[in-house]
């Protein structure tokens, strides 16, 4: 292919200039596009309709501190409004019918982040990030049951009482922060299927978070912290193998883990869903109990948005018996989100709650359902609360599988 | 340049009547709310942001903040998506920017009378997502469809792909409320029933409040048509040797009296070999196709049938070379997506360079397209040759009538411009360029421009050519409406108004 020019500018080397350089060239991609076609996808946009929490004023701020009229400063509080779903990278044009040919995506979310990171590194602090980072580090785990209430040591595994599963082993479940504190009947379900299953697999010696709001709120310090203590504990156990039941932590441990880690190789990262989807097309999983509902699932941002992974989901419901499975397309659900993503429901719980909202009414709309699906324990808590509001009761395809399976979680 | 903050009595005036979470003057509200996609002088960025953004929620704010500003002197900008190609919401006297983004509503869907009521800031888009399982759409359908708002289409007139069949913006809307220079709601139609398509009551004032780019006014609502969603498509891809074969068969299939006809699209040369840049987005063609013509039909099953027979039979008459349909369909689908990517820009030296997509409009006629196309590209070409940061990306000929595709063209020619490297000369030399593109059109009998709007630096002199007299009656009508010249200053000449009669 052919080398892309660079237009002549040099830096001084401050943090501002060095994030320019970086950025420079993804930003102008942008902003000379000017389409604009991921404003109507993104769910934080057709809340607020505010042209500063667009991607494209993500990437046209960039261009414009290149051209010294904004600071990060002036932009630092617009960056909190995203949830890093990843709508408007697939949504542009640039991506759509370039990306092939150039080896090109558009990288919005690489922005985001890249500013948050450069806004805590100048001090400029989201409070409740702030204060979220902070704890994290103290207690290990994400402070999910409030401020007060302390997630740390043997507290990770509680959810895990009277399963008696062993300590480390080839293989170890990764039960996410949200799932393990605040739905425990998540990892509960995942446990019990897998060894239903003959999966043999036990849990960390001692489970950190996987760092990923951390990264993708600016503190990265403290991500690398959980990340080194994590692959440690994994070593520690003898430990090549994790099942992640949350969309966040595998996006996490997948895309940053390898490059602090040049052995990272060693350990192969397994999605929950795609491993029961494969147990149970595989004969390993029986589903007898019928489920009487009628439900529709809600593609998780991370999977269908970011990895391309919509399948394994739908598979999974369709093989549950006596369910009725309303899909709505994974290309429709582009522009649907629970509005939970990146911890924006820390920093702006108004706006994650009004974007659950509008998720949960798509649902609604639906003729028959009753019930929402999702395979994102993070969106399950704001769809949740919004779907007693308006009927629809939230499940985790863990619960139902569960249940399907005949275990009561 | 630093540009003054609004009073702070000001300021506390406009938060009384949109709310505090609806006034914004922070730095990075204005500056995102400066530009469209059109080339920007982004080194004088500073010239033209606002000095405060309001987003109201009902057309009496908005009535309120005009009147606020009548009252004040300041400029109101309106600003719908932002996605215009001259340069509308653009603020060239900085003051209070308008924008409606906030008022998406669908606020009546009249399956009766076949009327849909929304607020201005609805996306079309979104809009039809919300028709489909009725059984309807809204087919206002250009380029910015995913992003463009009602009431920058009726800010600007706009074009649509498919006009040939359902219309254009114009015919779309069938009446709307909008907030005068001065502050007053009004309601403008063709008589005073919103829903009413057609009447000989009074002045015929619809027109009058389209395609102004924001200078008469901002529309708080608007009553559109309600279309049923056709039940068959037809669109078919020709090939040609030369470009003289394809603006022939292009005639040939305009002038065919197919009512199902949506449009025809004409691909000179240059658009061709632009899009060979990359293979993985335009099936590659064979070396000797030199012109491409893209036909599209929409309606019930039996009338695209027996349309789509015809049409094939006149192309093979003309010596058409039936592409298939794999590229019809895919390509006809993505229209709007694909034709202009940063990354199809290059050097003189053939290197990738990040190029903005611009594209300069006019109405030509038929007959003019060939003569206009050979000027036109030479404009392009002295361009390129002085700056090597311009590069020519093609021509489009699009049938350009509402419900008769005969006549004229929306033509377009695309030029990529490498931004980063703007500096004084070279955007005076881009000036000079829209100039002289805006002067064939002229002399050539056809229009500056189909749809984008003609007030941007350059081709705006050439208006009261174009206009004559009927520039002097828009000057007249600038000054009764907006005494004060505070809606939308700067734009289309219009400040001449003022300069030669006003108090």
């Amino acid at each position: 292919m052919a080398k892309i020019e660079k237009a002549d500018q040099t830096t001084n080397g401050s943090p501002s200039e060095a994030l320019v350089e970086e950025w420079r060239n993804a930003a102008y991609n942008c902003f000379s596009s000017g389409h604009k076609f991921c404003r109507e996808v993104c769910p934080v946009m057709q809340v607020t309709r505010d042209e500063r929490h667009t991607p494209t004023a993500f990437h046209a701020n960039v261009v414009a501190m290149d051209e010294g009229h904004l600071t990060i400063e002036d932009v630092a509080e617009d960056y909190v409004h995203c949830t890093m779903c990843g709508a408007c990278e697939l949504r542009c044009p640039n991506t759509l019918f370039t990306g092939d040919f150039y080896r090109f995506r558009q990288r919005t979310i690489d922005v985001v982040r890249a500013m948050r990171t450069l806004a805590v590194e100048q001090g400029v602090h989201q409070e409740d990030w702030k204060r979220w980072a902070e704890l994290t580090d103290r207690w290990g785990n994400e402070p999910v049951l409030g401020w007060r209430t302390e997630t740390s040591g043997d507290k990770v595994r509680a959810w895990a009482a009277g399963l008696d599963l062993p300590t480390g082993g080839e293989t170890v479940l990764f039960a996410d922060c949200e799932a393990a504190f605040y739905r425990p009947s998540v990892p509960r379900a995942v446990a019990l299927l897998l060894r239903a299953a003959g999966v043999e697999f036990g849990l960390m010696s001692q489970q950190w978070c996987c760092g990923g709001p951390m990264w993708e709120t600016g503190y990265v310090d403290v991500a690398h912290k959980m990340a080194e203590h994590n692959m440690l504990d994994w070593r520690k156990t003898g430990t090549k193998r994790i099942i992640c039941l949350d969309p966040h932590d595998y996006i996490t441990i997948i895309e940053h883990y390898p490059s602090l880690d040049e052995n990272f190789d060693e350990f192969e990262i397994v999605l929950g869903v795609d491993l029961i989807a494969e147990l149970i097309r595989d004969g390993k999983l029986e589903l007898t109990n019928p489920v009487e509902l009628t439900v529709t699932y809600h593609d998780p941002c991370r999977l269908n948005k970011r990895l391309g992974k919509w399948q394994s989901p739908r598979e999974i419901l369709r093989a549950i018996p006596g369910l009725t499975f309303v899909d709505v397309d994974h290309v429709t659900q582009w522009s649907y989100c629970s509005g939970a993503g990146s911890n924006l429901a820390t920093a702006k719980p108004e706006l994650t709650a009004e974007i659950s909202r509008r998720r949960v009414e798509k649902a609604a709309a639906l003729e028959g359902v009753t019930t929402l699906v999702s395979a994102c324990p993070w969106s399950e808590r704001p769809l949740t609360e919004q779907g007693k509001a308006q009927g629809i009761e939230v499940f985790d395809i863990f619960e139902l599988v569960a249940e399907a399976a005949g275990f009561e979680v | 340049m630093a540009v003054a903050a609004l009073p702070d009595t000001l300021v506390d005036e406009l938060v009384a009547i949109c709310g505090e979470d609806h006034v914004f003057t922070g730095r990075s509200a204005l500056f995102n709310r400066a530009r469209v996609p059109s080339p920007f002088p982004k080194h004088r960025w500073e010239e033209f942001i606002p000095q405060a953004v309001v987003l109201p929620t009902s057309a009496e704010q908005v009535s309120e903040v005009v009147k606020l500003a009548n009252r004040a002197g300041v400029p109101v900008v309106p600003r719908a998506g932002g996605t215009g190609l001259t340069d509308g919401a653009v603020p060239l006297k900085h003051g209070i920017l308008v924008d409606v983004k906030l008022m998406d509503k669908i606020l009546e869907i009249d399956v009766e009378d076949r009327t849909v009521t929304v607020q201005p800031g609805i996306n079309m888009l979104k809009l039809s997502e919300q028709l489909k399982p009725l059984g309807f759409i809204y087919p206002d359908n250009p380029a910015s469809y995913p992003c463009s708002l009602v009431g920058g289409r009726i800010g600007t007139s706009g074009w649509s792909l498919i006009g040939g069949r359902y219309g254009h913006t114009r015919d779309l809307v069938i009446s709307f409320e909008i907030v005068l220079p001065t502050g007053e709601i009004i309601h403008v139609g063709d008589g005073g029933g919103k829903k009413v398509r057609k009447s000989s009551s009074g002045y015929q004032l619809k027109h009058l409040f389209m395609g102004h780019q924001g200078t008469l006014g901002i529309v708080t609502e608007a009553t559109l048509e309600l279309v049923k969603r056709p039940e068959a498509e037809f669109s078919a891809f020709f090939a040609y040797k030369n470009y003289e074969d394809a603006w022939k068969a292009t005639g040939d299939f305009a002038r065919s009296g197919l009512a199902t006809l949506a449009g025809v699209v004409l691909f000179d040369e240059w658009k061709v070999k632009y899009l060979r840049r990359d293979d993985e987005a335009y099936i590659p063609q064979p070396d000797w196709v030199n012109g491409v013509v893209a036909v599209a039909m929409y309606g019930q099953k039996d009338e695209v049938r027996a349309g789509a027979k015809h049409l094939m039979r006149i192309a093979k008459e003309n010596g058409s070379h039936y592409l298939g349909d794999e590229i019809s369909q895919g390509d006809w689908a993505s229209r709007h997506d694909r034709y202009a990517t940063p990354q199809h820009g290059r050097t003189r030296d053939g290197q990738v360079a990040l190029m903005s997509w611009h594209c300069e409009d006019a109405s030509i006629l038929y007959s003019q397209l060939p003569a206009v196309r050979e000027k036109w590209h030479a404009v392009a070409d002295s361009l390129r040759e002085r700056f090597d940061m311009f590069d020519d990306w093609g021509m489009f000929a699009y049938t350009n009538g509402a419900f008769k595709s005969w006549g004229d063209y929306l033509t377009e020619i695309d030029i990529g411009i490498w931004e980063m490297k703007w500096d004084d000369e070279s955007w005076a030399a881009w000036v000079d360029a829209k100039r002289e593109i805006a002067r064939i059109a002229v002399e050539h009998g056809g229009s500056i421009s189909a749809c984008h709007g003609s007030c941007r630096e350059g081709e705006v002199d050439l208006v009261p050519l174009e206009l004559g007299g009927g520039f002097e009656v828009m000057k007249k009508i600038k000054r009764t409406l907006d005494p004060k010249n505070i809606m939308n200053p700067g734009k289309y000449l219009l400040d001449q108004a003022y300069e030669e009669g006003g108090e």
